[in-house]
């Protein structure tokens, strides 16, 4: 008997483009699954945007949109808004890096979770800008090195990291806020179940749904991705905690 | 037939927007363009209709991606210095083929510049902000019946043609109430379904993307797209020709200055010289075939605009060396009076100007 | 007997799944996959696999998609 298979949602034949033991593809599966247990596959689509997540409509088997740089959460907003003026609402879904949502986009994140748009957002947190080779992102901690903090980052040239998870929790039109980790078995239980939260959550047209996924680097971290994984859980959930900031579904 | 209502530019373009079935509009306050977004709040949530007071204008553009993504009719409008912010998703949703009209009523610049009357943003419009070869279509009205006429049409040829179109006109256009009729829209609806998004249900599923990292693709794409364009231009050209047929100076102008042109071509009408008016409809694609056979036998062409000759340049690509070519513009305030132009235009053609007096 | 496939032209040679093998089941082989490095591969000879699909939850590059329970 057959206890795990691909899910039906990932394209057949297709190979995941990103480096070796990249968390981008467990994160996308677990997405691909959860679409499939929720059976969204035929109502979804899914707005990709700029960096190593754009590729997301080449595994991904629903319709899908690449968004500029940063607007993922505008895009999605136009096809909730548009689908549900035309009485054919969709289940609609971001899929960003942090570079993407907390810094070169965050008026479009916050303002859409303001507002409360029925969306849910998938964002991978990996700490650097990783397609460009690993330069110094919103979310890059205090310390790290990067291509372009060689020394670490420090208060005084870069300033400090943004914690999304908490931020998106504090807005009004939130439903759901929190961050996982995919750095070993128990964490990626964990963070299917908040992705699958998430999307009830916007099932249920509760308003804005948002998981941070904190997430391996391997090649810009210049680590093993055993390493990566055992660095995220040693060091970044020191300063990412793993936590639901919010979930009005437990009010 | 509709009763003549007083309607300004702006909200006659919000009423017809609405009348051709614009299903969601998207827009962030500016001067002189917020009628239409403030109009649209209450006529687009009267019918449970897409509307957001976007964050920017950034986010206004970018949402009208996402719904014309599902095969919505979007409207998006602002002007000149906030249109500046919206060329890259210009930029990506021609990439994308997607059908948006944006309306640019357009203020004085460059920068924040202020809200006067100009026509500044004739290269931005034509020419784009935006990177990459891409093309917008772009139509400019003269008085507020034509801006609810190509409001109909920008949605149109934005469906026919799968690209975005801009409206432009003036500030001035756009507050000024004249008497027209909301006519009916009677362009035929576009068959968008071959490439919305709109779930994968009983059929494979779509992306719709700029991003192609296979070169040969990215070429055949750009390639693509030219063509279109080419068609573009062979299908949509559209201009007014204004006492043309023997006239030995023409003047040329687009939007509301045209008036002011044609008043000046009476003057000169009636003092014994024969001018007539030649007004580009569709900047992209601009007239340029036209304009070259009119220009063959006339004395002289006068471009008139309210810049420093932003159009001149297409004036001269059309025009060669057949006749000799003249600007009178100014770039920002009071609009160009008819004494005004006649006492320039009367400069530029010193040797006629005995036979006037 | 329990068991699962891995297919050798999706693998990247992360490792991550042997790291998870509560039975150590999976090991680097002398083939090399498409980055280069050696792939993984599946060997129980005694029967130790308990189709606990924790490789294949782990696995970012679906390499790992069929655990069978026997």
């Amino acid at each position: 008997m057959q206890v795990y298979t691909k899910p039906k949602s990932i394209k057949e034949n297709s190979s995941f483009t990103f480096c070796s033991g990249c968390d981008h593809g467990l994160v996308i599966k677990l997405v691909a699954e959860v679409i499939d247990e929720l059976n969204l596959q035929e109502n979804t689509i899914a707005v990709a945007s700029s960096g190593c997540s754009v590729f997301l409509y080449d595994f991904l088997d629903v319709d899908c949109i690449e968004s500029p740089h940063g607007r993922a959460c505008a895009v999605a907003t136009g096809i909730k808004r548009a689908t549900k003026a035309n009485k054919n609402e969709k289940f609609v879904f971001t899929y960003q890096g942090d570079g993407d949502f907390a810094s070169i986009g965050l008026g479009e994140s916050l303002h859409s979770a303001l507002r409360g748009e029925n969306i849910t957002v998938i964002c991978i947190n990996n700490t650097n800008y990783g397609m460009t080779g690993g330069q110094l992102g919103p979310t890059t901690a205090m310390g790290q090195i990067t291509t372009t903090s060689p020394t670490g980052r420090n208060r005084a040239y870069h300033g400090f990291p943004i914690k999304a998870a908490e931020h998106i929790a504090l807005c009004d039109g939130t439903a759901y806020s929190a961050r996982v980790g995919v750095y070993n078995i128990k964490n990626i239980i964990n963070a299917k179940n908040a992705i699958k939260k998430a999307f009830e959550c916007q099932i249920k047209g509760l308003g804005y749904s948002f998981v941070e996924v904190l997430s391996s680097c391997p090649t810009n971290w210049r680590l093993s991705p055993s390493d990566s994984h055992r660095k995220i859980e040693t060091e970044l959930t020191q300063i990412y905690p793993i936590k639901v900031f919010k979930d009005i579904t437990n009010d | 037939m509709n009763q003549k209502e007083l309607l300004k530019g702006n909200i006659a373009i919000a009423k017809a927007a609405v009348k051709c079935g614009c299903s969601c509009y998207f827009g962030y306050p500016i001067t002189p363009q917020s009628e239409i977004g403030e109009y649209l709040s209450a006529a687009m949530q009267e019918r449970e209709l897409g509307y957001v007071c976007a964050e920017s204008e950034i986010g206004a553009i970018n949402m009208a991606i996402g719904a014309s993504s599902t095969g919505a009719k979007v409207l998006v409008s602002s002007s000149s210095c906030a249109i500046s912010l919206m060329q890259e998703a210009l930029s990506y949703a021609a990439s994308d083929e997607l059908p948006i009209v944006l309306v640019n009523v357009m203020r004085a610049g460059p920068g924040q510049g202020y809200i006067y009357p100009s026509q500044g943003d004739y290269n931005q419009t034509t020419v784009g902000g935006g990177n990459g070869d891409y093309k917008i279509i772009s139509l400019a009205p003269s008085n507020v019946q034509e801006c609810i006429e190509m409001t109909y049409k920008c949605f149109y040829l934005s469906q026919k043609y799968r690209n975005p179109v801009i409206l432009l006109l003036d500030g001035l256009l756009g507050q000024m109430a004249e008497s027209v009729e909301l006519a009916e829209n009677t362009y035929p609806e576009i068959d968008n379904s071959s490439w919305v998004l709109s779930g994968a249900h009983n059929r494979p599923s779509r992306e719709i993307h700029s991003l192609e990292p296979n070169q040969d693709k990215l070429n055949r794409h750009i390639l693509d797209l030219n063509n279109k364009y080419k068609k573009i231009e062979e299908e949509v050209t559209d201009w007014e020709e204004y006492m043309c047929e023997d006239a030995e100076y023409i003047i040329t102008a687009f939007g509301s200055l045209s008036r002011h042109g044609k008043a000046v071509c009476k003057y000169f009408r009636e003092k014994g010289l024969k001018f007539g008016l030649f007004r580009p409809k569709t900047l992209y694609p601009f007239p340029y075939k036209r304009l070259n056979e009119l220009s063959k036998n006339l004395k002289g062409i006068i471009d008139i605009e309210m810049n420093l000759g932003q159009m001149l340049k297409d004036i001269r690509l059309a025009v060669l060396s057949n006749t000799k070519i003249s600007f009178v513009g100014k770039p920002v305030g009071d609009w160009l009076k008819r004494d005004e132009l006649i006492y320039a235009i009367e400069n530029v053609i010193k040797e006629d100007y005995a036979s006037i007096h | 007997m329990s068991y699962i496939t891995i297919d050798d032209s999706k693998c990247k040679s992360c490792y991550l799944c042997i790291d998870v093998c509560p039975k150590n089941l999976i090991k680097k082989s002398t083939h090399t996959g498409k980055t280069g490095e050696c792939i993984v591969e599946f060997s129980d000879s005694n029967n130790q696999c308990i189709a606990c699909k924790q490789c294949a939850m782990v696995c970012p590059d679906i390499a790992i998609t069929n655990v069978y329970k026997e």
